[in-house]
């Protein structure tokens, strides 16, 4: 995946995704659907900082997540801070997660998903209100569940098989 | 490779330093927001870039309702016309007597020259999301600035309060909900009249505040705004005693209420525009 790189194509898929992401979160979520909505936004930019270091970083990163903060009529800067420290451990860890199949890969991504809500719940703690409940880890779950579908489909996409071990 | 000129190991920042220069950031920015409101102008951007999205991908959730309320079965629709008729006929008679009370009010306020309520004036709103944040409820509709809501206005549906206007949009504004944590009502119980305060907890829950241990209160009584603010009008329903215990700690009651609005199901509300002389929360 990280070999085709630098191409024209490659910057629109980027792109197309991360609206993508966008707009799946703004779909009118409701009840338990919402309790349950995987951060798409967050898989997005993480899928494309591990895949595309270069183009994706801090920056777009934190911008998307304003975004998200705005979305949730949350205080500014709590997602955003959340998706720094998943960017920044996805950027530690990145040539090991690289060599994992889908499941793995997705197992490994978990505590990082759990570290930025994580964060989340933090700073909404500390800025806004003590939070109701656990619920808001919920999500987290989702979340890595996307990623390992995510996975998958790259993997059938470039051809590799779903038996293949990486 | 490194070429002459260029030291071998020059780079930009390490991933930590720009990390931590990006949490400071976002440090200063959940400061300035939650503390002086300054990032409003952002917020009002990211308004009127995402309104055009949110309108379209409300479309598909519309299409599919329209078309499973085309294939409702056609008794359950004359059903349903009857049941309304029949509502309709029995609040025109109320209507009636409200007038004739209204009337009368007017004309004794006028003798006794109190100050006349704050007039009511309507805004239909439509839902148009509901906000995923865990740490205040509120739901975001489809009537702004532009159509005269402003911040601090009550909202209300068929059955009862749904929240307060906190945040204005040029056309779209945010409901913080009732039940949110700290959202603060002042109500009174519709059947000993006794005033309180009922404060939000989260998950759909309030609690009345400050209650005697020795109040007559008990489950299934029904909590209405008592107006004494000038906020919210007086005699909306705002919720209904589900649970009361005492607790050995405190001197006073511990009275839970669920709200009467159906927060979790709405689809359209009501925001109130009173006379201008509403104080802000």
């Amino acid at each position: 995946m990280s070999t085709a790189s630098q191409t024209p194509a490659s910057w629109r898929r980027l792109l197309g995704t991360l609206t993508l992401a966008v707009l799946l979160e703004q779909l009118p979520w409701s009840g338990w659907m919402l309790a349950i909505r995987p951060d798409f936004v967050l898989v997005g930019v993480l899928f494309w900082v591990l895949h595309q270091p270069a183009r994706i970083g801090f920056g777009t990163a934190f911008f998307l997540g304003l975004l998200v903060d705005f979305q949730d009529g949350a205080v500014f800067g709590q997602h955003a801070m959340a998706y720094m420290i998943g960017v920044y451990l996805v950027l530690f860890l990145r040539l090991r997660l690289l060599q994992f199949d889908p499941a793995r890969q997705a197992a490994q991504l978990f505590p990082i998903l759990l570290a930025a809500q994580l964060v989340v719940l933090l700073v909404g703690w500390i800025a806004v209100n003590p939070p109701s409940g656990l619920a808001m880890l919920l999500p987290v779950f989702s979340s890595t569940l996307l990623w390992y579908l995510i996975a998958l489909f790259m993997r059938v996409w470039h051809g590799k098989g779903l038996r293949d071990r990486a | 490779m490194a070429t002459p000129g260029q030291l071998m190991f020059a780079r930009g920042l390490g991933p930590t330093a720009r990390l931590l220069i990006w949490l400071l950031i976002g440090v200063s920015c959940v400061v300035v927001d939650s503390r002086y409101h300054a990032l409003d102008g952002l917020r009002i951007g990211f308004s009127l870039l995402l309104r055009p999205v949110r309108e379209v991908l409300n479309a598909p959730g519309e299409v599919a309702s329209e078309l499973g309320g085309f294939f409702t079965r056609h008794r359950l629709l004359q059903k349903e016309r009857d049941a309304l008729l029949a509502e309709r006929t029995r609040l025109l008679a109320g209507m009636n007597e409200a007038r004739e009370l209204a009337r009368e009010n007017a004309e004794l306020r006028a003798l006794m020259q109190l100050q006349a309520r704050p007039g009511q004036q309507v805004v239909h709103a439509a839902l148009l999301y509901q906000g995923h944040d865990w740490f205040a409820q509120r739901i975001t509709v489809d009537q702004g600035a532009s159509s005269g809501v402003r911040s601090g206005l009550p909202v209300v549906d068929a059955s009862g309060l749904v929240g307060q206007v906190s945040r204005v949009y040029p056309q779209s504004s945010e409901v913080t909900q009732v039940s949110s944590p700290e959202q603060l009502t002042p109500v009174f119980v519709e059947r000993t009249g006794q005033r309180g305060l009922a404060a939000g907890i989260g998950q759909g829950r309030l609690e009345l505040r400050y209650m005697p241990a020795q109040t007559d209160i008990r489950p299934g009584d029904r909590l209405l705004t008592s107006g004494i603010d000038r906020v919210y009008p007086a005699g909306i329903p705002v919720g209904q005693v589900s649970r009361v215990s005492r607790s050995q700690a405190s001197p006073y009651l511990r009275v839970e209420c669920l709200p009467l609005a159906g927060i979790d199901r709405l689809r359209a509300v009501l925001v109130l525009i009173a006379a201008p002389q509403v104080t802000k929360p």
